[in-house]
């Protein structure tokens, strides 16, 4: 992997016309406007067909597939010609990351939306009996995004962890007896949940890895935003990586975010088949140019990541997704070079957002990502690369 | 559990409650400029008549408006004190995250904004729902000395507001305090504490609840049966009943409704539960609850949480055959 590679992290917006399209719902003419001026700006090979689809909604079930597959292609090259250096769809062909993974597989009931922050939510499912895989879930969007990508594929696939972490358990705890002791209940509770966690792992999550590697993935990242939920369970969440990717080829990486990074180590001393963290810093940093420590507060523990002894890159994020201001390049740079400072060693840093953008508008997440890689080119001048 | 304290059994649902499919999509929809603000307004308007009449069907005491506009507990607070929120933090062991409020300069006192205080639909009487001293100064993001912090908050923020909660029909304050729960506290800081609680509820016309949740309140019991609350809460989901005394002089709030299962409980089980509770702890009177507030369900499941809860609280009003 070439030093300061750029890359996103996993989801962007749907657009309204996919929304509505996809949900039978009536388009606007500004919806079918926006499909037209993002196609010409982003150079969509025959968007006009698009268009013409959209005229012709409500849409027949192959019609709802074939935007969704357009939706993937726009998203695709959004993310190309931002500039980055690796790529997928924005999960454009998902409903969401956890609920996707959840609709694929055996043992889950969905219960509703819950609040995650502000308005945004996920729908959550509980475990009800044992848990186990469907179908592979990811290999007709990554079949047909292949297919259109010009720039090298990295593959969003929600981890084991927070799959487990992000449900309820109906089924591997249910012994609601409060009066027994307390130590024996969080024993029975442990227990249940390391039970749990590792079945989403073998049973859910390596088989479809497994799948998408024999299409030909070679870079799949782990998505773990739960991961450090429970500051006594990471030693699970290691496991559990490690259960999912054992004896599988391909390069694995994982992403982290909006936690104590502190609470990783050591637990993700034992994560050695993990080659790349893409992890969160931007959201916690100070928004002065500068490179010195007291400019760049976000960033304090990455030296930890640093000395991690399987030496994995750090996938730097250095764009706060949780707001419309639109990091400069200089800030950016900053960022990067902060962090090469402190690795010493510029093939071990990448660049990216700190999490997924589909908080944001494409018209803030196309700039904020054009930022990004222009920074990494003043970051790339700076350092003579 | 004595006939005496039969009669003092009081129920209630404190905190944020979760909002509907319909809130959920129309708060969607206003910040992708696809739905009117009229829309919203009409949803969280239904939302807040359900929850009115799910209290009512449960026949609880004490009744919530469910903080159903509140993005966090902290943020309306922040807000109307000029305290600015940014920064993304989880919320404990949840899948869940609060914007810390940023508490560098010195508060100075403020009007409490009549956002803050119960729709007049909300029946009488009523409980407000507050954050802590202690949890507020810990979960600010801060150089300053978080004991001041804590005192700071308590007079300039909380206690106006209490104040303003008890004029506005709340019988109860219900003080969330799942810091100490959860992160426990050093033994140097809880005089501080005492103190923060002592300025809190200084002419404040309502009894005062302080929930101790998110883990085991037995480990404080010694010290917590003797704060200046009207009643301690506990979460008996992580509380070994063992571990909570005898003898209590203030109240206890039992929170026996698993605030982040989905299961729903068996009502006998739980009301013994409660009673076990209550005949250990012999308080001067018993409030019933969630282990923690119900924001963390869908809003289904919490309907069907204050149900049992209503259920709960039947039961252990009817004598018990010996």
């Amino acid at each position: 992997m070439k030093p300061l590679l750029t890359h996103e992290v996993g989801s962007l917006d749907k657009p309204s016309w996919r929304v509505k399209a996809y949900a039978g719902q009536p388009l606007s003419d500004e919806d079918v406007e926006s499909a037209r001026r993002w196609g010409e700006r982003l150079s969509v090979p025959d968007y006009p067909a698009l268009l013409d689809l959209l005229r012709t909604a409500p849409l027949d079930r192959e019609a709802k597939l074939e935007v969704r597959r357009w939706s993937s292609l726009y998203a695709v090259r959004l993310l190309e010609t931002a500039g980055l250096d690796a790529v997928y769809d924005g999960e454009q062909q998902r409903t969401e990351m956890y609920d996707w993974t959840v609709a694929h597989s055996a043992g889950f009931e969905r219960r509703g939306s819950v609040r995650a922050f502000d308005n945004k939510y996920y729908t959550k499912a509980a475990a009800t009996g044992p848990v186990s895989l469907r179908e592979p879930f990811h290999n007709e969007e990554f079949a047909y995004i292949r297919s259109v990508a010009h720039a090298e594929l990295k593959v969003p696939a929600t981890g084991a962890y927070t799959i487990a972490d992000w449900s309820f358990d109906e089924h591997y705890h249910r012994d609601g007896d409060l009066t027994r002791p307390a130590d024996e209940r969080r024993a029975a509770r442990r227990a249940a949940r390391r039970e749990f966690v590792l079945d989403v792992a073998r049973n859910i999550i390596r088989p479809n890895l497994h799948a998408l590697i024999g299409l030909g993935a070679g870079w799949i990242q782990v998505d773990e935003p739960g991961a450090s939920t429970e500051p006594d369970e990471l030693e699970l969440f290691a496991e559990s990586f490690n259960a999912s990717v054992e004896g599988l080829d391909a390069t694995f990486s994982t992403h982290l975010c909006f936690s104590d990074y502190d609470l990783f180590f050591p637990a993700i001393e034992a994560m050695t088949a993990c080659r790349q963290f893409a992890v969160g810093f931007a959201n916690y940093d100070s928004l002065e140019l500068g490179t010195a420590d007291e400019n760049r507060p976000g960033y304090r523990v990455i030296g930890k990541f640093r000395d991690l002894p399987y030496r994995p890159i750090l996938g730097l994020g250095v764009v706060d997704i949780h707001t419309d201001f639109i990091e400069s390049p200089e800030l950016v740079r900053d960022r990067i070079l902060y962090a090469v400072d402190v690795f010493d060693d510029p093939d071990r840093i990448h660049v990216t957002p700190d999490c997924g953008l589909r908080t944001r508008s494409w018209e803030v997440a196309f700039a904020k990502l054009r930022n990004m890689v222009a920074g990494t080119e003043l970051a790339r001048e700076a350092l003579g690369l | 559990m004595s006939a005496v304290l039969r009669d003092r059994v009081l129920a209630y649902q404190a905190g944020i409650y979760p909002r509907s499919e319909r809130v959920v999509a129309a708060t969607r929809g206003l910040e992708r400029r696809r739905v009117a603000e009229a829309d919203v307004d009409a949803a969280y308007r239904d939302d807040l008549t359900d929850f009115i009449d799910a209290q009512q069907q449960a026949r609880l005491d004490f009744f919530s408006d469910g903080l159903l506009r509140w993005q966090d507990i902290f943020r309306p607070l922040a807000h109307a004190s000029g305290v600015p929120a940014r920064i993304l933090t989880r919320w404990f062991d949840n899948n869940a995250f609060f914007r810390a409020p940023e508490m560098e300069t010195p508060l100075t006192p403020h009007d409490v904004a009549t956002s803050i205080l119960p729709d007049e639909r909300v029946p009488l009487p009523r409980v407000g729902t507050l954050p802590s001293p202690y949890m507020f100064s810990r979960a600010a993001s801060t150089h300053s000395d978080r004991n001041q912090l804590m005192l700071d908050i308590a007079r300039h923020i909380l206690r106006p507001t209490a104040v303003a909660l008890a004029a506005a029909g709340c019988r109860l304050i219900h003080l969330q305090e799942p810091w100490v729960g959860f992160f426990g506290i050093d033994r140097h800081d809880v005089t501080s504490f005492e103190r923060a609680l002592d300025v809190l509820g200084d002419g404040v016309d309502a009894g005062i609840v302080l929930h101790v949740y998110y883990g085991d309140a037995g480990r404080f019991a010694e010290w917590l049966r003797r704060m200046p609350v009207h009643a301690v809460g506990v979460d008996l989901v992580e509380t070994d009943l063992a571990s909570l005394g005898s003898g209590w002089e203030i109240g206890l709030m039992a929170g026996c409704i698993d605030g982040r299962s989905s299961l729903i409980e068996d009502e006998e089980r739980t009301a013994e539960l409660v009673r076990r509770a209550a005949e250990m702890v012999q308080p001067s009177v018993l409030y019933v609850s969630s282990s923690s507030d119900l924001e963390l369900l869908p809003r289904d499941v919490a309907r069907l949480k204050v149900q049992c809860l209503g259920g709960v609280v039947e039961r252990l009003k009817q004598p018990v055959a010996p």
